[in-house]
């Protein structure tokens, strides 16, 4: 697989990356984990479309690149539908997918774990068809066992575009609740009791133990629990509001913050744009402000300020003229192989090359 | 898990390619094209791009054929011998060795050749493997017996080696004339404040046994200063896709291949002699190929005519 092929790929990256997301937010949607809703979603967008088009060497390329999104999908911080409907996905993908022999499906040793835990929730849960797909892929040996998730590409690329990963697809942080569960509160007031005891009986005194002596809070535990309670019903109101909640108090937020936005990026600009006057003592070396046009291009982020300084080649073609043949002469490279050749010189039109634009 | 006849039969029917079918069943579509109307991002641009390379008119892709041509010769091989086959459980890894570096000239790309190993072979095995052209170079100076060259190559001369991998040096000490030319790298470290570098043999070495970082850069050296950068891209398990012949490997996946440098006479042949201070050439230096080298500086007889200076010239194409 060659490397020119990855990187022409990496062009697609983001039109296949928001036509996962499409699939997926599509079936989040429907709130169901069965295959049949997924099949028809997957049928009305006509996806298996998605591989026509690719010729030779393309194909392993393009495989190889929806694979690797689409399995983003299927691990953690995701919620479990979100998990279903990747596992789905790369289902499908592995079985649509146009080259041969097949690209497989790369499993990294640190996701392991968590695919065993998905196993093991799926079945719990008697989603059949979950468990069903997934032992059909290990059957048909779709995946390959690697050490990390995606074959290592040098990219030379002075912005490394982050893809932030989507806020819908997130489940709900339940850390406190996994840490503090009921088990774990049980044992800590057997413990605790246990411990009250020992204080009182290693005390001289029957009525009170001395004050000296307390060292814990007395009412550690129901305090541990009526905050994670707290917190749980926290989260379920501010659920709760999101839902029940017009759109327009959601708006209205993100007007504020994208005007604040807003107000930061023209302060930026202008700061930027503006030149400071030199003192006296160098207002012969006084900076010139080019009137350069800020339209942010698809390449660049906005708000991004900074000006490339032109190289050494565009600045000597602009500083310096020779006229005629000698010019000629000096911009193209030497031919060694022509100083032997006949002295008739041969009209040369340069080769007209329209590069494509992404 | 349990579960019932029927309800493995629904699932089969569900969960079958069937329902992933998106076109109807009498109309097997031309996947060679993208559909008309395409409502999909990437079909969207990929259509741009089919659109401007009609536009074109570009014939097959030079490196395109060079990579099928490698990739048929090795994808998917059996072997035909049940001795040969690589056993299950075992683990390849993907190891860039990259082309040592020109300095004077800045480039883009980073010229390597990526090589398949399984974790049971050795270091001295992927030694050999490596095909660097300093290894054929003739060193001296041969216009006056141009027909002895071939005698000298580097790779006779000077046999030592070492792989450099985390914190250990791998020393080649199979032919006895391999001296140990990392004891000086050693020696300086001790000088300074360096963590202390130990050694071993690479003939002993197998891959199973190192501790590797994956694209972390490592270290090839050999005829003493010729340094090559080798990085393990990737390390995976067998799988039955992959070409089972044991003696295919250590495999070649991908190859860059140099531009190489023609005859000035000719412009057909690659540069095989290189000479300086001569009356004949038209510059100097000045690169020919064998036949045109003898044609122009020695006559019939092969007696050495006029003045000039000839080095044996390797071109960097060499293993194209």
């Amino acid at each position: 697989m060659s490397v020119k092929g990855f990187k022409e790929m990496d062009f697609y990256r983001k039109q296949v990356r928001s036509d996962c997301v499409e699939l997926l937010s599509r079936f989040q949607k429907t709130d169901s984990v069965r295959f049949e809703v997924f099949s028809n979603i997957w049928r009305e967008m006509k996806f298996s479309h998605i591989f026509y088009g690719t010729l030779n060497r393309e194909k392993r390329a393009f495989s190889r690149l929806i694979l690797d999104t689409a399995y983003s999908f299927f691990l953690p911080p995701f919620s479990f539908q979100i998990r279903v409907g990747g596992l789905y996905l790369l289902y499908c993908l592995y079985q649509c997918q146009t080259a041969s022999p097949p690209e497989q499906i790369r499993l990294a040793l640190k996701d392991w774990l968590d695919l065993s835990k998905f196993e093991k929730d799926a079945v719990d849960a008697q989603h059949l068809d979950a468990v069903y797909i997934l032992r059909q892929l290990m059957f048909q040996k779709a995946f390959n066992f690697t050490a990390m998730p995606t074959v290592l590409v040098y990219k030379k690329k002075r912005k490394v575009e982050k893809s932030a990963p989507c806020e819908e697809f997130m489940e709900r942080a339940t850390r406190p609740q996994e840490l503090i569960n009921i088990e774990l509160l049980e044992e800590l007031s057997n413990i605790h009791e246990l411990y009250g005891n020992l204080k009182s009986s290693v005390s001289l005194t029957s009525e009170q133990a001395d004050p000296s002596f307390n060292l814990v809070r007395k009412d550690l535990i129901p305090q541990l629990r009526s905050t994670v309670m707290d917190f749980y019903k926290w989260q379920q109101r501010k659920d709760g509001t999101d839902e029940d909640e017009d759109s327009d108090e959601g708006t209205s937020s993100k007007q504020e913050c994208s005007k604040r936005a807003e107000l930061i990026a023209s302060i930026k600009s202008k700061a930027f744009g503006e030149a400071a006057e030199a003192p006296k003592s160098r207002r012969h070396r006084q900076v010139e402000v080019n009137q350069t046009n800020y339209e942010a291009g698809p390449s660049h982020s906005s708000g991004y300020s900074r000006r490339n300084k032109p190289s050494l080649k565009t600045r000597t073609n602009e500083n310096l003229y020779i006229s005629g043949d000698l010019w000629k002469e000096v911009t193209t490279a030497t031919h060694i192989s022509r100083l032997t050749t006949l002295d008739f010189v041969r009209k040369e039109k340069p080769k007209e090359y329209k590069k494509f634009k992404w | 898990m349990g579960i019932g006849a029927d309800t493995m039969a629904d699932l089969k029917s569900v969960c079958s390619l069937d329902s992933l079918r998106c076109h109807p069943v009498d109309q097997p579509p031309d996947t060679d094209f993208v559909p008309p109307d395409p409502t999909l991002r990437t079909l969207i641009q990929r259509k741009k791009k089919q659109d401007h390379r009609a536009s074109l008119k570009i014939c097959k892709n030079r490196h395109d054929l060079y990579a099928d041509e490698l990739e048929r010769l090795t994808v998917g091989r059996k072997p035909e011998e049940e001795a040969d086959m690589v056993p299950e459980g075992e683990v390849v890894l993907t190891i860039n060795v990259y082309y040592p570096a020109t300095f004077e000239k800045f480039t883009y790309v980073r010229p390597h050749v990526t090589l398949l190993m399984t974790g049971s072979h050795s270091l001295a095995e992927l030694r050999d493997a490596i095909c660097c052209v300093s290894d054929l170079q003739v060193c001296g100076e041969f216009s006056n017996t141009p027909d002895m060259a071939p005698d000298f190559i580097s790779k006779d001369h000077y046999k030592s080696a070492f792989f450099y991998f985390e914190g250990v040096f791998y020393n080649d000490m199979r032919y006895p004339e391999c001296q140990d030319i990392s004891i000086t790298t050693i020696e300086w470290a001790k000088t300074r404040n360096f963590p202390a570098y130990s050694q071993a043999k690479m003939e002993d070495t197998r891959f199973v046994d190192l501790k590797l970082k994956v694209g972390f850069p490592y270290l090839y050296c050999h005829q003493g200063d010729c340094e090559h950068l080798v990085i393990i891209t990737d390390i995976r398990l067998t799988h039955e896709n992959d070409c089972l012949d044991k003696k295919l490997y250590p495999l070649l996946t991908h190859k860059h291949r140099v531009t190489t440098q023609k005859c000035a006479v000719c412009h057909v042949y690659i540069g095989r002699w290189f000479t300086t201070d001569d009356q004949f050439a038209p510059s100097d230096p000045c690169l020919f190929c064998d036949k045109c080298f003898r044609m122009l500086h020695y006559d019939a007889e092969g007696n050495k005519l006029g003045e000039f200076l000839a080095y044996p010239y390797v071109d960097r194409g060499a293993f194209n």
